[in-house]
């Protein structure tokens, strides 16, 4: 009499019987919403997305190789920290306009920190200080932030995936980037493809990794991208 | 008394390590695996392979993986696909993971942050690694199953690995069957291995 029930007991505790109520309808409940764009431009997106594959294993891979060679890593670190560094302003702006003072703060600390005692920022001593580091804001974000939406899937020739919002934030920030001011033009051009370079020398071999990995490399790109966008915004 | 005893014996539910204890041994072992001088030799970067892939089949839930990548549509995936399918998308996985950190790594140190009880058994524990110029935070969507903790999904820098795949596998089964997406996933690791 006494025995039943604490067989019963002890049979509703097994995993087994835990794993097959729970197992059933659990992974579909999981799922967050997925994060969808319309696509209307597919046609000529997927075609700016193939010419930007060719263009990064024909062109710009070879010449991050080469540059790579070349110029030693501290260099490379010491460009790629300066080229950070002039971002300040986009960054600083755009913590402004979404009321994130804090960050705004933390953003100018960083600058002076790093334009002085890290001479013009070359070095970034402001890394070791987590405060100082707050999360990057762009104007594509800002302008999510208040509730615009992606607009549609942009895939942009050279600079990749994109999205209606996150373009016209690009061009919101071209107006705050000291680059921007620079004259003659072609001195400004120079100097952000040295940037594009520079950056680019130590990422060799992500792009691919992340093309083998995928099944259908344009779609993956683009869930990859919003996600990733939605993901800054939120933070 | 003895009865009782034995109960508490058996179910034991005290006994599963919390999931970031689960999840900390194998990642280290796979680091320390990664920084072994031993395999630098590219000869030897099969048996190094073959090593950290026996670690990750113990971490890794891929039926889990599996069923979440393709969410609606593994309810039409018949018990046979639904097996072939987990077995190539794990190889897949396998591979692609193994590509990433044989290539990518270079001695970084990660980070172990902290865990979160989202639900009854399930679990994010939440990492970084630690790079130039800035770390990157990854994310692992854990879940208790038969008393172990195991990774069910993977979220660096915002970008859920299992969401990814689910809108490329969406996206195929609209126009093609089953089996000629795992016909598409065993081309990708046929590759692979020729290679």
């Amino acid at each position: 009499m006494f025995l039943p029930g604490i067989l019963a007991v002890y049979s509703a505790e097994s995993p087994a019987a835990r794993a097959s109520s729970s197992d059933d309808e659990e992974y579909l409940d999981d799922a967050a919403p997925r994060i969808t764009v319309a696509d209307p431009l597919y046609v000529l997106n997927q075609a700016v997305f193939d010419f930007n594959d060719k263009m990064y294993f024909w062109a710009l891979k070879p010449i991050a190789q080469g540059y790579k060679t070349v110029v030693p890593t501290p260099v490379r670190r010491g460009i790629q920290n300066f080229f950070h560094n002039l971002g300040s302003p986009v960054r600083v702006v755009n913590c402004f306009l979404q009321g994130k003072m804090g960050a705004m703060a933390s953003e100018m600390c960083r600058f002076v920190y790093n334009t002085s005692f890290g001479i013009l920022g070359f070095w970034d001593p402001a890394k070791d200080y987590p405060h100082l580091n707050p999360p990057e804001e762009d104007f594509g974000q800002t302008l999510g932030f208040f509730g615009i939406g992606n607009g549609i899937y942009l895939v942009l020739p050279f600079l990749g995936p994109s999205t209606l919002r996150d373009t016209i934030g690009m061009g919101g920030d071209y107006f705050i980037t000291p680059m921007t001011y620079i004259d003659p033009a072609a001195l400004a051009w120079s100097l952000k493809g040295e940037e594009t370079v520079n950056d680019l020398s130590f990422r060799i071999g992500q792009y691919e990794e992340m093309k083998d990995a995928a099944i259908i490399p344009y779609a993956s790109f683009k869930d990859g991208y919003l996600q990733y966008r939605k993901q800054k915004i939120d933070q | 008394m003895m009865i009782l005893l034995i109960l508490t014996g058996r179910t034991g539910l005290s006994a599963a390590a919390s999931p970031m204890e689960a999840l900390k041994n194998p990642i280290e072992t796979v680091l320390s695996l990664l920084k072994d001088p031993k395999y630098k030799d590219p000869d030897q970067r099969q048996q190094q392979r073959d090593k950290i892939l026996a670690i990750t089949r113990q971490i890794f839930d891929f039926t889990e993986m599996s069923k979440r990548a393709l969410a609606r549509n593994w309810k039409s995936f018949s018990p046979q696909e639904q097996l072939k399918f987990a077995d190539v998308f794990a190889d897949h996985l396998s591979n692609s993971y193994m590509d990433k950190i044989q290539g990518e790594y270079k001695g970084e140190t990660i980070i172990f942050l902290g865990q979160e009880m989202v639900a009854d058994g399930k679990a994010l524990v939440t990492t970084k690694i630690q790079r130039q110029p800035s770390d990157i935070s990854v994310d692992y969507s854990m879940l208790l199953v038969d008393n172990q903790w195991r990774v069910y999904d993977v979220n660096i820098e915002g970008v859920s690995l299992i969401k990814n795949y689910r809108s490329q596998f969406d996206q195929i089964l609209v126009k093609e069957s089953p089996t000629q997406l795992i016909e598409r996933l065993k081309k990708k690791v046929e590759v692979k291995i020729g290679n």
